[in-house]
């Protein structure tokens, strides 16, 4: 059989490409200057001359003192950005004390219960310095924003200057994956929006939502659905907040953020990056007819696919993450965390940890790549993806449109559908070999050559986080508590935007499963329509 | 009073698949039961559980195994809580079969525990479904 060429979206690929595949370019309309509409170039005129791209890896593990050290050690060796990673039991909004936390707290990520945990997490760390990224399910970004902006103001901080972004990404409530009682993607949608709001007036810098596709891009689904699914989530937001006409759309969307994989298919990758720039150009001005140009940028950290790692020969992961940061940085991303080997196995050990970083500085300080801004524009077979990425993408956008946006897909299972679809077929083209991966299907050895070193989390970690939960719940000022709770309670019900109360919740160490609660009861919990 | 299981002679196999806990990774224990399934046993998905349901829903849905999916570095902890939950209920004939990304020095533990076979990343969806048809 002779050998296809095909991308992993299933484009077609040619053996060479001439100026007869761009029969209708035109520079000015289709790239522009960096900076400049369309942005397919990237959205600064200098791009890394200016300004590199921050090094942020998404990190966190066991109690908020051992993150802390964590974090200071990343700093120390050159990182730019922080990421915080939650636990599950923070992710679904249960304290430390839940039976149903009882074996996770603290193990997949750091545990935070309350502003406390917030700020042994970041003491000695200037947030001024350096911006963060809240990433955890949807459900507690509010409660997690709040502490972090009343741990700022505390420091002194002014939230008019605070960087960071809050991750408030809808596709999280039972999207592409499931986390139990959580409310309705509907309910959860509402208080993102709210959170989004707030952020706009009291903290316009910072980012409220990071629309993040890394994760579902990681269920198997390709370049293209990726990009459709993040850009139609974003119209959903937009959507919901002109049915609302609360604030002006351009304030409403001046500080999106986006979050997308970079996986295998080097080119195709750096094509959809491009591709995805000039589409949210699209989007903004001409279909919600923005002003500020801030609202036109594309602002991109690309995170390299986990999914693509093998758990055999774990050290080739460390070559196929130099391949996806670089693909990730022709791509023109502001921010870039490269995965560790061991992903596969366990949280990165510090031996792993330094090795992500240390290939992102290579990268940034011996390869000259950031030398000049879009190497790759201008390149026949670049621009032909580019343009074929972008097609397929608006055409998966209307599909999705069609079942009634994204909010609607995730609630009727459309795109759990789709996502299962998606791994059914990968799953059919590994065993057929379709689908080649070294080490695993093919030139597979008969026994594993390395043994690397294991990372294991602190099995102490729960007892140390419940120790602190009985100590804030017996110091703090019950009363307080109460009413705050009684307050988001009622501007949850009444429709008042929840975050005034939210925040005067964390002020007085309302714990963020006390808040979860609150929404539980007041909105009811969903079941996910993914069932096997 | 301990549960007994009908010892009928059953033509297909029931399976429980879930995750114990809250992590909310699916795309392999999906993709695990419709290969099951489409290898003609029958597969009750349970999606999140925490230990005591599972062993409840074993009990109820009279399942010959249960497959646990767990990829959230507790597998220990995790497995011996479900197992400790089977025990209580009084289950003793019920096969725990693991997959996820378990570390191999974790393997001979969790056979010691109980669990009679653990499918790391990347085994071949045959081998599974085969194991599972000659249980």
């Amino acid at each position: 059989m002779e050998r296809e060429f095909i991308s992993n979206s299933g484009i077609e690929i040619k053996e060479v490409y001439s100026p007869g595949d761009l029969p209708e370019f035109d520079y000015d309309g289709d790239l522009g200057m960096p900076g400049a509409p369309p942005f397919t170039r990237g959205i600064y005129k200098n791009m890394y001359r200016g300004k590199m791209w921050s090094i942020r890896r998404y990190s966190g593990s066991g109690t908020p003192e051992e993150t802390n050290k964590l974090y200071k050690t990343e700093l120390e060796i050159g990182q730019t950005g922080l990421s915080i990673a939650v636990d599950h039991p923070t992710s679904c909004g249960f304290d430390s004390d839940n039976p149903k936390a009882v074996a996770e707290v603290g193990v997949a990520g750091v545990s935070i219960d309350s502003l406390l945990d917030m700020e042994i997490m970041f003491d000695g760390i200037s947030l001024e310095k350096v911006a963060t990224a809240i990433i955890s399910g949807p459900f507690p970004s509010a409660p997690l924003t709040a502490m972090y902006f009343v741990m700022a103001e505390k420091q002194g901080i002014d939230l008019k200057q605070l960087r960071g972004t809050s991750y408030n990404d809808v596709m999280g409530v039972g999207g592409y994956l499931w986390r139990p009682d959580q409310v309705s993607p509907r309910h959860q949608l509402r208080i993102i929006v709210d959170c989004i709001e707030w952020c706009s007036q009291v903290a316009p810098r910072w980012h409220p939502v990071n629309f993040d596709s890394y994760n579902y891009r990681e269920q198997g689904i390709t370049a293209v659905q990726e990009l459709g699914m993040l850009l139609a989530n974003a119209i959903g937001y937009i959507e919901e907040e002109k049915h609302r006409g609360k604030i002006p759309v351009d304030n409403f969307i001046r500080s999106f953020a986006f979050n997308m994989g970079a996986h295998n298919d080097f080119f195709e990758e750096i094509a959809k990056f491009r591709a995805a720039r000039r589409m949210w150009y699209t989007i903004s001005k001409d279909r919600y007819g923005t002003k500020d140009p801030k609202c036109w940028q594309f602002r991109l950290h690309v995170q390299s696919s986990g999914c693509t790692h093998t758990t055999q020969e774990p050290y080739n992961n460390l070559i196929r993450v130099a391949y996806q940061v670089l693909g990730a940085v022709l791509g023109g991303a502001q921010s870039v965390h490269g995965n560790s080997y061991d992903e596969g196995l366990c949280l990165p050990t510090e031996e792993s940890m330094l090795l992500s970083i240390r290939t992102e500085q290579i990268l940034q300080h011996e390869t000259n790549v950031i030398n000049t801004v879009d190497p790759l524009g201008g390149s026949y077979y670049i621009e032909s993806l580019t343009n074929e990425i972008e097609k397929r993408a608006w055409e998966y956008i209307e599909k999705i449109e069609r079942v009634g946006g994204i909010v609607s897909a995730i609630e009727s299972g459309w795109i759990q559908g789709e996502f299962k679809q998606a791994f059914l077929e990968h799953e059919r083209r590994m065993n057929s070999g379709e689908v080649e991966v070294v080490g695993v299907n093919l030139f597979k050895l008969p026994k594993e050559p390395y043994k690397v070193p294991i990372f294991r989390p602190n099995f102490k970690a729960p007892d140390i986080q419940i120790e602190k939960l009985k100590r804030i719940k017996k110091e703090r000022d019950s009363s307080k508590v109460s009413q705050a709770l009684k307050d988001l309670r009622e501007a949850t019900l009444d429709g008042e935007n929840i975050m005034p109360a939210v925040t005067e919740a964390v002020k007085n160490y309302a714990t963020v499963g006390e808040i979860s609660d609150v929404w539980r009861e007041a909105l009811g919990t969903w079941e996910c329509p993914m069932k096997g | 009073m301990p549960h007994e299981r009908i010892t009928m002679e059953r033509q297909t196999l029931r399976v429980l698949m879930v995750t114990p806990g809250l992590d909310g990774h699916w795309r392999g224990k999906v993709a695990v039961s419709t290969a099951l399934r489409d290898a003609g046993m029958e597969v009750i998905y349970g999606g999140n559980m925490e230990p005591h349901e599972i062993a409840e829903v074993a009990i109820q849905e009279d399942v010959d195994v249960i497959g646990l999916s767990i990829l959230s570095a507790a597998h220990l902890r995790l497995i011996e809580l479900t197992l400790q939950a089977m025990e209580e209920k009084g289950v003793r004939d019920i096969s725990v079969v693991v997959g996820g990304t378990i570390l191999e020095e974790d393997v001979p533990v969790l056979k010691e525990m109980g669990i009679v076979e653990v499918f790391g990343p990347g085994t071949p969806m045959e081998e599974i479904v085969s194991f599972f048809q000659n249980l």
